[in-house]
């Protein structure tokens, strides 16, 4: 109790901080683009199921892309940790994609998918599931060899030794990949969602900018930071409940 | 079959070679079931190597080596390994730990049974109060201890640890050594260890074995030390000096 008390009165410092360092800018430049937190704040209050719609449907796109990402990934991630055969026939295409940015892929998914949702998400996809696999597979590297002895000492089946050793060792790793994906495909979602969309917090953004309503803009704005801020305190929930003996977890 | 005759496990001409390097030529050693044998030699003989062998991890390149009457070809169901660097896995609680050869071996399916039978040895171990702990939260003897849980759980009839108590503390140590007396006795399992420690040796060694390098072996019957070999006797450390001139005179 003592403990939430006071992680609640971080979190409130923290933002209260934020806030007043934003006032500041705003005396300190006092120009036009750049709004006060209170014309923002009273700008989102002004609308708030608009912004809520467009935020929902950013996250509806990131969750479905991390589903799917999850699905394909931690299997292959597993297997590039475990099988040399596919390692070596794998790695060279990983290492040739991993470094290129993966926005630049955003054309090529329209050309491919149309300009709809699903564009989108497999953009997503594409970033985070590479990064969850190389951290899969990273997470299998790294199991000491001592391990898979104990679990042969006990005649564990292939079976068994992913359910008691692999899994459980990779599962950190997995988490380490989804915050390094989340924050890429989030800043990723803001360009796709530039074209052919109607919601989406990136278009809110964007749109406001055009239209020059720069309260509004800011309002999109901090509502993406939110958006993430929700995102990450979710997942590290998850990985609290997930793998309780690591120090996040704990 | 001369069942009533035969050791308990029996190497035969043993030969094996590690990257390259002769460790074992020729070597022969014979254990009876239900007694407890402490194996000693200077550090890279090769007393690991032995275990290693017997247990099952490696395949000797020439010889044969049975144990139970069965010749070994990978581990042994009845043989528990505990060795040095424990292998307790990081997201198992101790209770998790030690009920997982349970599990594995599949005998014992009702989880009330596994429940009642790994709290009936934590119990035994003194480890009731931390069966929920992950390893990172206990002290090295509780590690220890929850390490001895997980290889007697499954009631083996073989043990061979690798210096079991080399990394303890001087009071924490005798009480470890006392445990896997108590244990080995009350199961009438055979034991065979590996320690550096002279008293050790002659606490917990019906046999010694003395293993030089080449894989030459030599045995000597505690019994047979002009001393006692129980602590609380006086003459204790008279046969730990005999055994030390028996290393120094080979
Ligand atoms: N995988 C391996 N490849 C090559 N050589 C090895 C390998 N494992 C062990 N050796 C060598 O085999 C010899 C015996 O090693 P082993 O670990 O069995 O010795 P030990 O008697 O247990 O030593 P210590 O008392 O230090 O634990 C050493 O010389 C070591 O260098
Ligand atoms: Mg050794």
């Amino acid at each position: 109790m003592k403990k939430m008390r006071r992680f609640v009165g971080a979190q409130v410092f923290g933002f209260i901080s934020f806030l007043l360092l934003w006032q500041l800018i705003c005396l300190a430049l006092d120009i036009r683009v750049i709004p006060t937190p209170a014309e923002t704040i009273k700008q989102m209050l002004a609308e708030p199921r608009e912004l809520v719609l467009h935020a929902g449907a950013s996250v509806l796109r990131v969750m479905a892309a991390i589903a799917v990402s999850l699905a394909i990934a931690v299997p292959a991630g597993l297997l590039l940790g475990g099988n040399k055969w596919f390692r070596t026939l794998v790695s060279p295409f990983v290492y040739f994609i991993y470094p290129i940015p993966k926005v630049a892929f955003l054309p090529v998914f329209m050309l491919l998918f149309g300009l709809g949702n699903v564009s989108k998400i497999i953009l997503m996809i594409w970033i985070i599931m590479f990064q969850i696999m190389l951290s899969v597979r990273d997470g299998v590297d790294s199991i000491p060899g001592l391990y898979f002895q104990v679990m042969k000492g006990f005649r564990a089946s292939s079976w068994q030794t992913y359910r008691y050793l692999v899994l459980p060792a990779v599962l950190p790793h997995m988490f380490t990949g989804l915050r390094i994906s989340i924050g890429i495909s989030l800043a990723s979602l803001f360009f796709a969602e530039n074209y052919a969309t109607t919601y989406g917090i990136g278009y809110y953004i964007l749109s406001a900018w055009t239209k020059m309503n720069y309260p509004e803009m800011f309002g999109g704005i901090l509502t993406l930071g939110l958006v993430g801020l929700l995102l990450f305190k979710g997942l590290d929930a998850l990985q609290r409940k997930c793998t309780p003996w690591t120090a996040k977890g704990r | 079959m001369r069942v009533g005759m035969a050791p308990f496990v029996e190497l035969t001409e043993i030969g094996i070679r590690l990257g390259g390097k002769e460790i074992f030529a020729g070597m022969n050693a014979r254990l009876e079931r239900g007694v407890s044998y402490a194996l000693i030699g200077k550090s890279g003989v090769g007393k690991s190597t032995l275990l290693n062998l017997i247990a099952g991890y490696l395949t000797p390149g020439s010889g044969s080596l049975t144990v139970g009457g069965e010749p070994v070809n990978g581990p042994r169901r009845g043989t528990a390994f505990l060795q040095q660097e424990l292998g307790l896995f990081p997201w198992q609680t101790v209770a998790e730990a030690v009920g997982m050869p349970l599990r594995l071996a599949g005998g014992v399916t009702d989880k009330k049974e596994i429940a009642n039978k790994t709290a009936g040895l934590l119990a035994e171990l003194g480890l009731e109060g931390v069966a929920g702990s992950y390893p990172a939260q206990l002290s090295g003897g509780q590690r220890q201890r929850a390490a001895l849980a997980r290889t007697l759980i499954g009631e083996p009839d073989f043990l061979l640890m690798d210096e079991p108590t080399s990394s303890l503390d001087a009071v924490t140590k005798e009480s470890i050594q006392l445990l896997v007396q108590e244990q080995q006795r009350k199961r009438g399992a055979t034991l065979l260890f590996v320690t550096h420690d002279i008293e050790e040796a002659v606490l917990l060694g019906d046999v010694i074995f003395l293993l030089e390098a080449g894989g030459g072996l030599s045995s000597r019957k505690t019994a047979d030390f002009e001393g006692g070999t129980a602590r609380e006797d006086i003459r204790f450390y008279e046969s730990c000096i005999e055994l030390r001139q028996w290393m120094n005179a080979l």
